[in-house]
């Protein structure tokens, strides 16, 4: 395991490069991204640890950062000002572009993978916005009217895209919809409903709406989204059958859910990370063979998904977490308020007698 | 100014939204509990004296205020906290005549604790000595007091018999549970046994686990962070002659106990009954103390925290069904913590009988290897008032040994209760 110390700025998001297998970006934020500075670290792994090979000094704290998918020294960042920030780090100091339309802070940014020109972002001002990177303006907002803290492109449709908010829904948006009072929005997905009852089972328990805080589209299973929050449980929907409930309910954690990642190698498996101070790796039960011996059902369980390891190296809240795209697959990046960004191998949790890392 | 009033609010504003997600989920589970807050109620020691055989062993000539005048010795010298900082000490022990307060109070004094440390003395049975350590952390989290100490002692050598329990009136004779009362342990615990299917086999074996894990553990000297040494008068029965001895194990536990040589034992209150000599606890005498204070208090005096007292719960049940007191003890516990059973690493039930306790695992369906790992009161004994408080010192040593975290020690009461109270070892 490797690490890297964010000296006096408290993690918030981290995102391997995807043009390079040794870059990685850290959002962060001082004072716990409650007031103060913010500062975008640019880190290379090198024969000689994680170097701090740039860092960009903001004017307020940092809550998420995204690569550009088109440009590989270029870096977007989201901003407790309401503004949207892109640098090239190949040069110093100064954003080479900045937007400023959120009232409230910018929780996320998500560039397109597909559409490679085009980002969004969300914030708390309950809307989600659609930019492109020359123009000063972004192209197109779409309200959710709560709290937004995740919003993200389809990464097989580029012009498709989800949002989770606090108030407990997951939003898809298609762009290619007429524009009408409906905003482009097409699904609203309760995140809280119950999975529907099985044949011959009592019915699943009900839970409280609660706010949701992160989620992120399988990179293989078109449709499949993961989604997670306050209420502490994993949960994977289709959004194909938008009735149907969760697929998989994967409780564990015992704190909200601040931060879900798929992993681009397998199907079945995600990651996240957690005010609970842990990470944990769990497949959704999607995959044949998958299911193990499960000692302890949870009641709240569903869908025979379960948690396969966790990290324990945290000491404060993990905000971020990010599987790395190259070389073998299983390294991941996890950054947190404890100043800290840890880059580790998932295999090593998942190794069984080792869960405790 | 104006600009900084705007972010001092925007701060607020962002300190809420992170204090939702997190009040939301409430402050339960694991990882809540495991959490190190300045007004925990801290355990900075823990130990007790050696638990010896009522009436044959090491302080079969010793008073009990003598007994726990040597723990509280030892608990000063252990801890070196000062003893005019502690302001009050709890003593829980059931047979001694007139609740034991007058020698208790003298016994402290005894020990080096200034005229100023309060001392009292309680009475809740089997369950006194845990009691002692509740009142007394309670009395520090309410702000009472800031340092204590919660205690038990017993000798059931020189103080068990049959003026423990007053006469009934006939008010009382006349209301059935009332009646209840009075019915011998062993006569009830027969009948429950019997009521609720415990085998005679598989008490014994249960028995003979008990026993074999104490041998195992005190050959181990496992049990020697927990005990006081302490030097005692004592008369031999063949020669009668008085000499000094050093009490530093437990003289109960006997080695080649297997359920067979259990099975040949005759039951001891019916012809057709189960219990006997060796498959419920032994009579015995010994003492415990815990030094309890705010994790606050302990940092600020230099104290080492060895685990922290979390929550209890009690619950009467039926009086005749006295022994299923901690399967209903324990359940409120844990819902009160926000645990599942599964997340305590150690579980401390007094053994009164095989028989309730086998019940008690099985009702809660309770992992058998996280039950008494270095045995019970049927090996090592069960002096009434002690108990409760022997089994924190028992529990957080072992925690600490085996690098775990979260424990219960929960026991029946007589006349029908169930006390259960959670530990953190740190």
């Amino acid at each position: 395991m490797l690490e890297f110390r964010t000296q006096g700025f408290n993690g918030y998001s981290v995102k391997y490069s995807p043009f390079f297998d040794s870059r990685i970006a850290v959002a962060s934020a001082a004072n716990f991204g409650l007031v103060g500075n913010g500062r975008l670290y640019i880190l290379g792994l090198t024969p000689n640890g994680i170097v701090a090979e740039k860092w960009f000094d903001t004017q307020d704290c940092l809550y998420d950062t995204t690569w550009s998918e088109a440009h590989e020294n270029q870096i977007l960042a989201a901003s407790g000002d309401g503004s949207i920030k892109l640098y090239d780090i190949s040069l110093d100091q100064f954003p080479i572009q900045s937007w400023s339309e959120h009232a409230r802070e910018v929780f996320s940014v998500h560039w397109n993978l597909i559409a490679k020109d085009t980002f969004l972002s969300s914030s708390w001002d309950g809307t989600v916005k659609i930019w492109r990177p020359e123009l000063p303006n972004s192209v197109t907002t779409l309200p959710t009217h709560s709290c937004t803290y995740s919003a993200q492109f389809s990464p097989h449709s580029p012009s498709v895209l989800s949002a989770v908010s606090s108030d407990s829904h997951l939003r898809i948006f298609d762009l290619r919809t007429p524009a009408s009072a409906s905003n482009h929005l097409t699904l609203k997905i309760p995140i809280h409903a119950p999975p529907r009852p099985k044949m011959g089972q009592p019915s699943p328990m009900g839970v409280p709406p609660s706010e949701a805080l992160t989620h992120d589209w399988n990179k293989y299973r078109d449709g499949i989204i993961a989604t997670a929050g306050v209420d502490r449980t994993v949960r994977t929907f289709d959004v194909r059958a938008p009735g149907a409930g969760p697929m998989a309910v994967l409780p564990g954690h015992e704190y909200a859910v601040r931060k879900l990642t798929w992993s681009p190698h397998l199907s079945d498996v995600l990651l996240s990370a957690s005010y609970d101070m842990t990470c944990r790796v769990w497949t959704d039960g999607s995959a044949i063979g998958a299911q193990g011996p499960n000692e302890t059902p949870d009641p709240m369980a569903y869908g025979g998904g379960r948690e396969m390891g966790r990290l324990n190296r945290h000491t404060e809240f993990v905000t971020g977490v990010d599987w790395c795209l190259f070389g073998a697959e299983g390294w991941a990046a996890s950054c947190g308020w404890d100043e800290r960004l840890l880059v580790w191998d998932v295999r090593q949790i998942m190794a069984p007698g080792v869960q405790k890392f | 100014m104006a600009n900084q009033t705007g972010r001092n609010s925007s701060a607020q504003n962002r300190l809420a939204q992170v204090g939702e997600h997190l009040q939301s989920s409430g402050p339960k589970g694991k990882s809540a509990l495991l959490e190190k807050h300045a007004d925990d109620i801290v355990v900075t020691a823990a130990l007790r004296s050696a638990i010896t055989r009522g009436r044959k062993g090491g302080f079969k000539d010793t008073m009990p205020a003598d007994i726990l005048t040597g723990v509280f010795k030892s608990l000063i010298e252990r801890s070196k906290i000062d003893p005019s900082l502690v302001e009050d000490i709890a003593v829980g022990t059931v047979l001694a005549p007139g609740g034991g307060a007058t020698e208790f109070r003298a016994a402290a004094i005894a020990a080096g604790f200034p005229v100023s440390a309060a001392v009292k003395s309680l009475n809740r049975q089997c369950s006194s000595g845990l009691q002692a350590c509740v009142d007394v952390a309670n009395a520090i989290k309410a702000g009472m007091i800031d340092v204590g100490i919660g205690a038990g002692v017993e000798s059931m050598t020189l103080q068990y018999g049959p003026t423990a329990v007053t006469e009934f009136s006939d008010a009382l004779e006349e209301v059935e549970e009332s009646a209840n009362c009075k019915v011998p342990m062993g006569v009830l615990s027969e009948d429950m046994a019997k009521d609720k299917g415990i085998s005679r086999a598989s008490q014994d074996e249960f028995a003979a686990h008990s026993f074999q894990k104490a041998v195992k553990a005190q050959k181990a000297g496992l049990f020697k962070e927990e005990i006081a040494p302490l030097t005692v008068k004592w008369t031999d029965p063949k020669t009668e002659e008085e000499k000094e001895i050093v009490v530093d194990k437990d003289d109960g536990i006997r080695e080649g106990i297997t359920p067979e040589s259990l099975g040949k034992i005759k039951a001891a209150f019916a012809a057709d009954g189960t219990i006997h000599a060796g498959n419920a606890s032994q009579v015995s005498d010994g003492a415990a103390a815990v030094l309890l204070m705010k994790r606050s208090t302990a940092q600020k005096l230099g104290q080492p925290i060895i685990g922290k007292f979390v929550n209890a719960s009690v619950v009467g049940v039926p009086p005749l069904l006295m022994g299923v007191g901690p399967a209903a003890a324990i359940p409120p516990v844990l819902a009160k913590t926000g645990l599942d059973k599964n997340d305590v690493d150690i579980y401390e039930i007094n053994e009164a009988f095989a028989s309730q306790c086998l019940f008690c695992i099985n009702e809660l369906g309770l992992d058998q290897a996280k039950i008494n790992p270095k045995g019970g009161a049927i090996a090592f004994g069960h002096p009434l008032g002690c108990t409760g408080a022997r089994q924190v010192s028992t529990l957080l040593n072992e925690l600490r040994r085996t690098k775990q975290s979260i424990g219960v020690t929960s026991m029946c009461v007589g006349t029908g209760m169930g006390m259960a109270a959670v530990w953190v070892a740190e």
